[in-house]
């Protein structure tokens, strides 16, 4: 195993590190949360790292013809690969290590995938990757709810209702993408005891996905952050809106940030607040309501989201993460 | 035996249902008069991105091997007709990396027309547009830049007054009575067909002569070229940053020196220095990485970076301290800083000023809320 880096908690949002590793000059969307999510995510790994992105919006509109805004290495990968190149890119820097072909020294190993390449078509090679304990990485999947890159179809990772070219609401048919969002995270953190490390984050609470990726970078093995970026093309608002539609996922309830670290959950941000009674849940309508996705959703679509959201805090053995309830009789 | 081209620039994604029913309804209108048309969209340009300038053009010649010829193109070479549905775009457009900066005028042919829907002066909008050295016509349709997103359409009747204003300047395309046919066909409403007519009946023309405009030369780059590209197809790593402009303190950041992404702007943020409070926010939430840190902890844009987004704005806890304001306003991407630090009082009656005046014209930038469309095009109808 390689050695780790040392990588602080961050005290305070003033105490963010100024350097850059992702800079200037993608070709993403105006207001693109995603982006903002890979230059948070570097500046808290440094620049000693190593990234591999599979195929996505972050890996087309980062690489425009010849040019880059990356300052750090980074390496494209095929879209279900995120997990095997991680695996691939820690082992060959540990035998390089080991055998004295390079300096042994701590490189951080970070792979990113979006929700399709992660959600859907990598969940294998992510699972694999998690298992392999001896390697040091991070897989971090960057959520906008749909194949974004290749303008929106549906993924695992879409929300009920949500148009898209894949689930156009039509006069006969409203509702298109019957299909509830994936619980990724919690089904990762479940199926892989040995990892010590899964989270979830969202840009728009930049101090706290800083430290989730120190946390995930410094307690060694694999580990694996899911973090949701509103989307203004595949999502229909205006850019501006981004930062507070990330705030409105989380505040609604629809979106739950934790981190499970060693077998231990911690809930955190508003999660905590709205997990611990001490807030409440906004209603679900003021985040649906805000997207052209969404304009469609009639009253009783607004209630059913509501009512499922509901369940999900109200029924779920762990609320809003583990949707099934302990055996009769045993108590939770 | 002619063919007529016709392109249409608009803001990936926001104005991309606009652009598809523009080069559409010239293609149908076209077939009503017998002649062979195509619409399509840059390959380029897919997939877009928000705000990103990008193009779709509309051919129609005379019969079917006419029309071949002209396909198969990545872009057209020369246009009868330009239609910029922005007018911040007047300013060129940056598409690609190493695509630098493309004058809106740049594929207009000798004589033929530019049409932008602006509510600016016809003087104001050719002191943006590069010059060239052939005359052509420029023709405004007056209206507030039309923006939704990819799902709802704002239908504010823009499409159908760029196609009656197209019938006016270009007739060799069709005529208006094969327009409002096309317009017809589609389903689209007899108060879209009057819209159409008022058009053209008020489109008019301003001989542009040649070598009047902008006379800044766009920046370009020289493309690399198989022989020079790196084996495996390395591309050099950015630089790592270091102080502000030189200076010991604060941070800068090396930027993309092919891809500066700022003709994606329709807006820009104007910073009070005076209110800040140095809360991070703007910074720490740019997806663009635009803000240069100063060595007393205060945030200048970097307005080649800029892409005009406003998360800045919607972040800032300050009312005012960080205000988009419409590009339209500004000729340069000079740091605010630095104005700023050379003469505070004029700056801040400056930036007065700009607040004031945007607040007389909303210019939105996509969907707000369910419903919201119908407000503004309510408001809009009361004026």
């Amino acid at each position: 195993m390689t050695t780790l880096q040392e990588l602080p908690q961050v005290r305070g949002v003033k105490n963010i590190p100024l350097q850059e590793g992702f800079t200037s000059g993608h070709r993403t969307c105006q207001g693109c949360e995603s982006a903002l999510t890979m230059r948070l995510m570097i500046k808290a790994a440094g620049p000693r790292t190593i990234v591999v992105g599979s195929t996505g919006c972050m890996y087309v509109a980062n690489t425009t013809y010849y040019s880059t805004p990356w300052v750090v290495p980074w390496m494209h990968t095929q879209l279900g690969s995120s997990g095997s190149a991680a695996t691939g890119t820690a082992a060959g820097l540990a035998s390089m290590m080991r055998k004295g072909k390079m300096k042994d020294e701590p490189i951080n190993v970070i792979a990113f995938c979006g929700d399709g390449g992660g959600v859907d078509m990598g969940l294998a090679g992510i699972s694999a990757a998690l298992q392999h304990d001896e390697y040091n990485l991070l897989i971090l999947c960057y959520d906008n709810e749909s194949y974004a890159n290749t303008d929106i179809q549906v993924s695992g990772s879409s929300p009920w209702g949500a148009n898209s070219t894949f689930s156009p609401p039509g006069k006969v048919h409203r509702i298109m993408n019957r299909r509830w969002k994936k619980n990724t995270a919690p089904m990762l953190a479940a199926g892989h005891p040995s990892c010590r490390y899964v989270a979830t984050a969202c840009a728009s609470y930049g101090l706290d996905f800083t430290n989730k990726v120190r946390r995930a970078l410094t307690i060694g093995g694999p580990t694996f952050i899911h973090v949701i970026d509103p989307c203004p093309k595949g999502w229909d608002y205006d850019p501006k809106y981004s930062h507070e539609l990330g705030m409105l996922a989380v505040e609604t309830g629809l979106w739950v940030q934790y981190e499970i670290a060693d077998g231990e959950l911690i809930l955190s941000g508003p999660s905590r607040a709205i997990g611990n009674g001490v807030r409440h849940r906004k209603p679900v309508r003021e985040y649906l309501q805000r997207q052209g996705r969404f304009a469609h959703l009639t009253e009783e679509d607004l209630e059913f989201f509501q009512g499922r959201v509901d369940d999900s805090w109200e029924k779920w053995w762990i609320p809003g993460i583990v949707p099934f309830s302990p055996p009769a009789g045993d108590g939770a | 035996m002619s063919t007529v081209a016709v392109e249409v620039v608009y803001r990936g994604i926001f104005q991309k249902t606009l652009a598809r029913n523009i080069v559409r309804s010239i293609v149908f209108a076209a077939r009503k008069e017998g002649k062979y048309g195509t619409a399509f969209g840059r390959y380029g340009d897919s997939p877009e991105r928000n705000g990103i300038p990008a193009k779709q053009f509309a051919i129609v010649a005379d019969d079917a091997e006419e029309l071949e010829e002209n396909l198969a193109v990545y872009e057209a070479q020369e246009v009868d007709v330009t239609i910029n549905v922005d007018d911040t775009m007047c300013k060129g457009i940056e598409s690609w990396a190493w695509y630098g900066l493309q004058p809106i005028n740049a594929l207009t042919k000798p004589g033929g027309t530019l049409i932008v829907t602006s509510r600016q002066e016809t003087d104001a909008l050719i002191e943006d547009i590069h010059r060239k050295d052939e005359p052509y016509n420029l023709s405004v349709l007056t209206s507030v830049p039309s923006f939704s997103g990819l799902w709802v359409y704002k239908d504010d009747h823009t499409d159908v007054r760029i196609l009656g204003a197209l019938a006016k300047v270009c007739p060799q395309l069709v005529s208006l009575e094969s327009m409002v046919e096309a317009i017809q066909d589609q389903g689209w409403d007899d108060l879209k067909v009057r819209s159409a007519e008022r058009a053209y009946e008020r489109a008019g023309l301003r001989p542009v002569e040649p070598g009047e405009g902008n006379d800044e030369t766009p920046f370009t780059f020289d493309l690399p070229g198989w022989t020079t590209m790196e084996e495996g197809l390395v591309i050099r790593g950015i630089e790592q940053g270091g102080g502000f402009r030189g200076a010991e303190g604060g941070y800068q950041p090396v930027r993309n020196s092919v891809f500066k992404k700022y003709s994606t702007r329709s807006m820009r943020p104007i910073v009070n220095f005076e209110t800040c409070i140095k809360c991070t926010l703007c910074w720490l939430q740019c997806p663009d990485t635009c803000f240069d840190v100063t060595p007393d902890g205060l945030y200048d844009a970097n307005l080649e970076s800029c892409c005009g987004c406003g998360v800045c704005e919607a972040v800032c806890p300050v009312p005012e301290c960080v205000t988009m304001i419409n590009e339209a306003e500004f000729n340069d991407n000079a740091s605010q800083y630095e104005a700023w630090q050379q003469n505070p009082e004029g700056y801040k009656q400056w930036m007065a000023s700009l607040i004031e005046g945007e607040k007389k014209v909303e210019r939105t930038h996509g969907f707000h809320h369910v419903g919201g469309y119908d407000e503004q095009l309510a408001a809009a109808g009361e004026d």
